[in-house]
């Protein structure tokens, strides 16, 4: 998969779960930038898990902060 | 009393008196933090501006929302930070960009979790410093500041509290929503309230100068979990004491004897955490509290009345009962009864019926209403040998409450001595016990708590800060030669020192140490007694006995070269007996000395506090008594003077049922040396010198036995 592919799917689960209109930045914050609360960063999470159908772990899955960081994130699991 | 260091308080009036109030952070969702914070400013009727800063909304509360702070066109001087510990970095970076000058971190998630929690808390300390911001928190409830050009509720206590005079610091943010509670239902009013949480940049110190400071504070509380600082609370403390005359009460939680279990001497296993802060606080004229309710029994007389002038009081009651308790509380916390004037007692006798008790505790008798009360009060008040005066009400069926209540508000209100009141009971007497609270008349359910809160202010008046400063005392001149001797002994792997090399480090500080030589066989311990003279006495030499007397390792009263031989012998089997596993370096052999009370004197370094001196009834029964005084190091003969007589078995030194007096200065002598070897040498974490033998007045004493821990 494409890298422009993973951002544009990852965005648009973003814009979604979050309910955001307007652009989302490649180094958007979900916190700072996007205004998730905590239950919306554990639903991000299960969002992409089931766009990319993948398993997160949990752990690590915390540490994906931004747009960028999902994207980073999802493109090793997609490859391995 | 101590001169005040006066040292300048921070600049926190960004902090409490903000023109502009920014909320980074907040949201829409009722019961949240973030979204309560800001209604809480709203709510608190906020003198200033506030702004909402929220990535998401465009509006929260009517307001208008900001995405981010440095989209606010106007300047901020307080932001209160209540983002997830993950990004409040982001928002701090931020506040520091737009120049904030002030942040409240409310998000928990730093040091308290560990890991990386730490490292994102040294992460904020550091934008913090970078950008010159006062930063409280973070893991803290928030600031208070109710005076009326500020009112200011940044905080997630549910309701602003009432205006007042006593300001509470507390290190618990959660402790402080009860606090307020319990306040408010007291009618108890603050000037601030401040939770500062992990204390990453503004610190207890900080905020105790700035209180020091603050026109409307006029009482000061704080809740300590843990010290970092010891010296820089004292230090700050006496300041705040001699410099405002405002008085510092303290509740330090964990007073547990943590730490002391496992120590290698006797002042180690005396000097647990919680005797070092009790005396730390007595050396700083801070008032130890030991719970909540004692702290407010205390402030409010603190708060709403003068100080007693003397400690002769009056009781006013329409009971007997709770007035001869009041009458054993009072006596037993130090107060005295006042014996009338005549006048007074005139006045009384004619104005009260005669069954009526016109002496001290003066008896209105059951059925006595607002006038009975407005003599007895207003007569014993304005008594000149009266220096404060106890009301005391129960509620009988012929008992007007409010009446007397308002009564008694108001002849408090035109003296200049303290009153205080309990109207005994609950439910009859609550309409009373609201217009006294609401009247800043201290009010006590138990009629008990009057004479403790009483007694705390007298001496709190009469107060003398013990000792100076501790940079008030110079170094020993010798302190460069013994932190040598023992830096050499540290270098050899060395931990412990026994009497044998502890003395010429004693000596170098003037104690007065007794020569002596180490014996390594009988042959030898005979021929160090008789250079010596007798009688002597042999004790073990060996760094894993503490208790030489245990294992028979001492032997007195030496009186031919043969006996020592045979002490020598008998202290080598009785010891490998007792303690096979114990490593003997030799027996010392010294000139006896006459009988004299033995006295313990001590050093143990604190984690808090520095170096701490004690001073006890020495002998084999030390740590079974207990009698022992604790003092941070180091200190001056008047200090050292009321140690002596702080023990409880002061009287056998000072002379009690006809006994000798003994040299009493020569041991404060050896107690402000020892403390200045304290303070000298950081190496020391131990020092045991037990025991000191005292001989009669002018006789001098003479260190027995002494060692050092490293």
């Amino acid at each position: 998969m494409q890298r422009q592919e993973i951002i544009e799917r990852v965005k648009k689960v973003v814009a979604r779960v979050l309910k955001i209109d307007g652009e989302i930045s490649d180094g958007a914050n979900f916190i700072f930038d996007l205004g998730a609360d905590s239950a919306q960063s554990v639903m991000l999470v299960a969002a992409f898990e089931e766009e990319f159908d993948i398993e997160m772990e949990e752990d690590k899955a915390l540490q994906v902060q931004t747009v960028k960081d999902a994207v980073d994130f999802i493109a090793g699991y997609v490859k391995s | 009393m101590a001169q005040s260091s006066q040292v300048k308080s921070r600049n926190l009036d960004s902090l409490f008196y903000p023109q502009s109030v920014a909320v980074v952070g907040t949201n829409k969702v009722p019961g949240t933090v973030p979204h309560d914070i800001l209604v809480n400013i709203l709510k608190s009727d906020f003198q200033g501006i506030v702004y909402p800063v929220s990535p998401k909304e465009k509006s929260i509360s009517g307001l208008k929302a900001y995405k981010y702070v440095s989209d606010i066109e106007d300047p901020i001087d307080l932001a209160i930070i209540v983002f997830p510990s993950s990004v409040v970095h982001m928002a701090l970076e931020q506040c520091g960009r737009k120049g904030v000058k002030s942040v409240v971190i409310i998000s928990a998630g730093f040091k308290e979790v560990g890991g990386e929690g730490i490292l994102r808390e040294n992460q904020i300390k550091e934008i913090a410093g970078r950008y010159g911001i006062s930063l409280i928190g973070p893991n803290c409830l928030g600031v208070i500041n109710t005076d009326p050009s500020s009112k200011l509720n940044a905080s997630f206590a549910r309701k602003m509290p009432e205006e007042g005079s006593i300001g509470f610091l507390s290190q618990s943010g959660a402790l402080c929503t009860a606090v307020l509670d319990y306040a408010r239902a007291k009618h108890i009013g603050f000037s601030k309230f401040i939770s500062f949480g992990n204390k990453a940049d503004v610190s207890e110190i900080d905020l105790l100068r700035y209180l020091r400071d603050d026109p409307k504070t006029r009482v000061i509380l704080i809740y300590l979990e843990e010290i970092s600082d010891g010296r820089g609370i004292m230090e700050a403390a006496r300041d705040i004491i001699a410099s405002t005359g405002k008085p510092v009460l303290a509740i330090k939680s964990g007073r547990t004897a943590e730490g002391a279990s496992a120590a290698a001497s006797h002042t180690g296993s005396l000097a647990g955490s919680d005797e070092v802060i009790d005396a730390a606080f007595r050396q700083a004229g801070i008032i130890r509290c030991r719970d909540i309710e004692v702290m407010f029994n205390k402030a409010i007389a603190f708060a709403y009345q003068p100080l007693p002038q003397g400690n002769r009081v009056a009781i006013v009651t329409n009971a007997g009962g709770p007035g001869v308790l009041t009458t054993d509380a009072a006596v037993k916390e130090g107060l005295r009864l006042a014996s009338f004037s005549e006048a007074t007692t005139d006045v009384l006798r004619k104005s009260l019926p005669k069954t009526a008790n016109t002496k001290n505790p003066v008896d209105v008798i059951g059925d006595a209403r607002a006038d009975r009360y407005h003599i007895a009060v207003s007569e014993t008040l304005k008594d000149p040998q009266v220096d404060g005066v106890f009301v005391i009400l129960t509620p009988q069926s012929m008992t007007d409450i409010e009446a007397i209540a308002r009564e008694v508000c108001s002849v408090a209100g035109q003296s200049s001595k303290p009153l205080y009141a309990s109207f005994m009971g609950e439910a009859d007497v609550a309409p009373g016990v609201d217009i006294l609270q609401r009247n800043r008349v201290p009010h006590y359910i138990l009629p008990e708590s009057m004479p403790m809160a009483f007694s705390t202010a007298y001496r709190f008046k009469n107060r003398t800060l013990a000792g100076p400063a501790a940079d008030g005392i110079p170094e020993s001149p010798n302190a460069a030669k013994a932190r040598a001797v023992l830096d050499t002994a540290i270098r050899s792997g060395r931990r412990v020192l026994l009497e044998d090399e502890a003395a010429p480090v004693l000596e170098l500080y003037g104690l007065p140490v007794l020569k002596g030589g180490t014996a390594g066989s009988a042959e030898q311990a005979a021929e160090l007694a008789r250079r010596m003279g007798f009688p002597v006495v042999m004790k073990v030499l060996s760094e894993d006995i503490v208790h030489k007397f245990d294992v028979k390792g001492v032997v007195l009263n030496i009186a031919t070269p043969d006996a020592a031989a045979e002490a020598y012998r008998s202290i080598l089997a009785e010891t490998a007996r007792f303690r096979p596993d114990a490593k003997i370096k030799g027996v010392l052999v010294r000139k006896m000395i006459p009988a004299g009370e033995e006295v313990i004197l001590g050093i143990k370094r604190d984690p808090s506090f520095g170096p701490v001196v004690m001073f006890g009834l020495g002998g084999i029964f030390v740590e079974l008594f207990r009698d022992v005084q604790f003092r941070i190091a180091p200190v001056d003969m008047e200090t050292a003077d009321a140690m002596v007589r702080g023990i409880q078995a002061s009287g056998i030194l000072t002379g009690a049922r006809g006994k000798t007096p003994r040299d009493t200065a020569a041991v404060c002598a050896c107690l402000t040396a020892l403390s200045r070897l304290a303070a000298d040498c950081p190496q020391i974490a131990e020092l045991d010198i037990n025991p000191v033998i005292v001989m009669e007045a002018g006789q001098g004493c003479f260190v027995a036995d002494a060692k050092i821990m490293m």
